[in-house]
């Protein structure tokens, strides 16, 4: 498992993906900073301390992030098929299903990483901009929200990616379905029931974004430990399925 | 030109994922459904309905994001095959060969479109939401049309971006920033971004949509010509490069 871990761990370093997932963060944050120009009652929204990192979190998670992590979570999946390296992997034997949830360990990984680094760039805006009125409390609640975000969305989209893994062309499908689906938490987040129960909205319920009592908070880690469980469910299909085609 | 677009339609028969991503057009009239629960007893504009299913998140969203993957897989599927070369031995044209690619695009938005119009109307009339009127359903038509032919012009940059390039990844993320980039554009200026200048030219009859900015269709429509030339000279250099 660590050997493995490793091997994805190099072969991400080779990929261009990671730094065309830098320049989707980068650009999300610019882009909400245009937005923060925009004059709501005498004053921009960026002007208000800690806007920046609250719009930032909320737009990335409904519009972009989970996307782009699908979409690197079904890339490194479907490489080994499309780059015809899945047979050099049999042959080592490498185990297919431990192979996959490698990749998805790896997946998490990138996503609280994209997450921190949304962090690190927001914090950095509004450090210059409203240094003074910016607490310590409020960075750290700030840190921690994005940090949940970051395990969360992963946790939401993970029947996705693991649903990738099975039919091994399905990365179109996955990334217009994760696009859809994390669009579509805009509009669960007007009622309170599909708030909580919602994978990506209960992402927010979870990390503190939405305010929530702890029992909303409970039901939504329950909604994501489902998804866990879900793609895991997935993923031991496709090891079953791999056993089967060996025998 | 004609040929080389049949022959770009008859490779879609091969590719059963295309129809599945129809599929995205029920998304908006489906979420009707339940937004319209609680007002139905006060009564509903069927304008207001269509405004909502097929004016707003369709063309903001999800219509461009179904456009780029799927001009995205259109490139990337010859890149792949290594289907180029044997093209370019034909010979074909590169601009031919770029603007059939577009040809295509533009159909599937429309066929997207005009599902998304017949859904609205399903989804209206039959949990009795609005009554059906002819009047209406031309005017939910003619708009339709009218985003399906300005957005499939708006994504022509990223029909561009999937001829540069040889992966699916870049095309994919950048497809994402640029519709995010459109719609938050919307509410800062309008005459920067094709896809918000779309929907300047398109909300500029809807009853009821306040805009940020003062409504402005020749400066709409230059930044949308801009960004159209800009990508078809992007799109011939770059398959110019290509060997």
């Amino acid at each position: 498992m660590k050997q493995l871990l490793w091997a994805e761990r190099r072969k991400l370093r080779h990929s261009k993906i990671v730094w065309i997932a830098v320049f989707a963060v980068v650009m999300i944050a610019v882009i909400v900073f245009a937005e923060g120009q925009f004059v709501f009652k005498g004053s921009r929204y960026i002007d208000g301390a800690g806007w920046f990192m609250t719009a930032a979190q909320s737009l990335a998670t409904f519009f972009v992030l989970p996307a782009v992590i699908a979409l690197l979570g079904s890339y490194m999946i479907c490489r080994e098929e499309q780059e015809d390296t899945l047979k050099s992997l049999r042959l080592v034997p490498v185990d297919e299903a431990k192979l996959t949830v490698v990749k998805m360990i790896v997946a998490m990984v990138f996503s609280i990483l994209i997450y921190l680094l949304l962090f690190v760039i927001t914090f950095a805006v509004e450090a210059i901009m409203h240094f003074g009125t910016l607490s310590i409390q409020t960075v750290w609640g700030f840190l921690f929200t994005y940090f949940i975000n970051g395990i969360g969305v992963f946790l939401a989209i993970s029947p996705i990616v693991a649903l990738v893994a099975r039919i091994k062309k399905g990365y179109w499908l996955a990334l217009v379905f994760t696009e859809i689906y994390s669009f579509a938490g805009l509009f669960a987040s007007m009622s309170e029931t599909l708030k909580t129960v919602y994978p990506i909205t209960a992402v927010f319920q979870l990390s503190g974004y939405y305010e929530a009592t702890i029992g909303n908070k409970a039901a939504s880690l329950v909604i994501l430990i489902v998804c866990m469980v879900l793609a895991v469910l997935i993923l031991n299909g496709l090891s079953r399925k791999n056993k089967k085609s060996i025998y | 030109m004609l040929k080389l677009t049949q022959t770009e339609f008859l490779k879609l028969r091969r590719r059963k994922f295309i129809l599945l991503m129809l599929l995205a057009a029920l998304l908006m009239p489906f979420l009707a459904i339940f937004y319209f629960r609680d007002i139905r007893e006060t009564g509903i504009d069927t304008i207001q309905f269509y405004k909502w299913t097929a004016f707003s998140y369709t063309p903001w969203i999800i219509l461009p994001v179904v456009l780029g993957v799927f001009s995205t897989m259109l490139m990337y599927d010859e890149h792949q095959n290594d289907m180029l070369k044997q093209l370019w031995i034909v010979p074909i044209s590169k601009t031919k060969y770029f603007f059939s690619k577009f040809i295509v695009v533009l159909s599937y938005s429309i066929c997207f479109m005009l599902l998304t119009a017949g859904l609205s109307v399903i989804f209206g009339t039959l949990p009795g939401y609005i009554t059906f009127e002819w009047s209406s359903f031309c005017y939910l038509l003619k708009k339709c049309m009218e985003i399906a032919i300005l957005t499939a012009f708006a994504i022509m940059p990223l029909l561009a971006v999937a001829a540069a390039g040889k992966s699916y990844i870049f095309p994919v993320c950048v497809t994402l920033v640029y519709t995010f980039l459109g719609f938050i554009l919307l509410m800062v200026n309008m005459y920067l971004h094709p896809l918000s200048s779309m929907s300047a030219i398109v909300m500029r009859d809807i009853p009821g949509v306040v805009l940020a900015q003062t409504l402005n269709i020749p400066a709409a429509l230059i930044c949308i010509t801009i960004w159209c030339a800009g990508s078809v000279v992007l799109a011939i250099f770059a398959l110019g490069k290509r060997k």
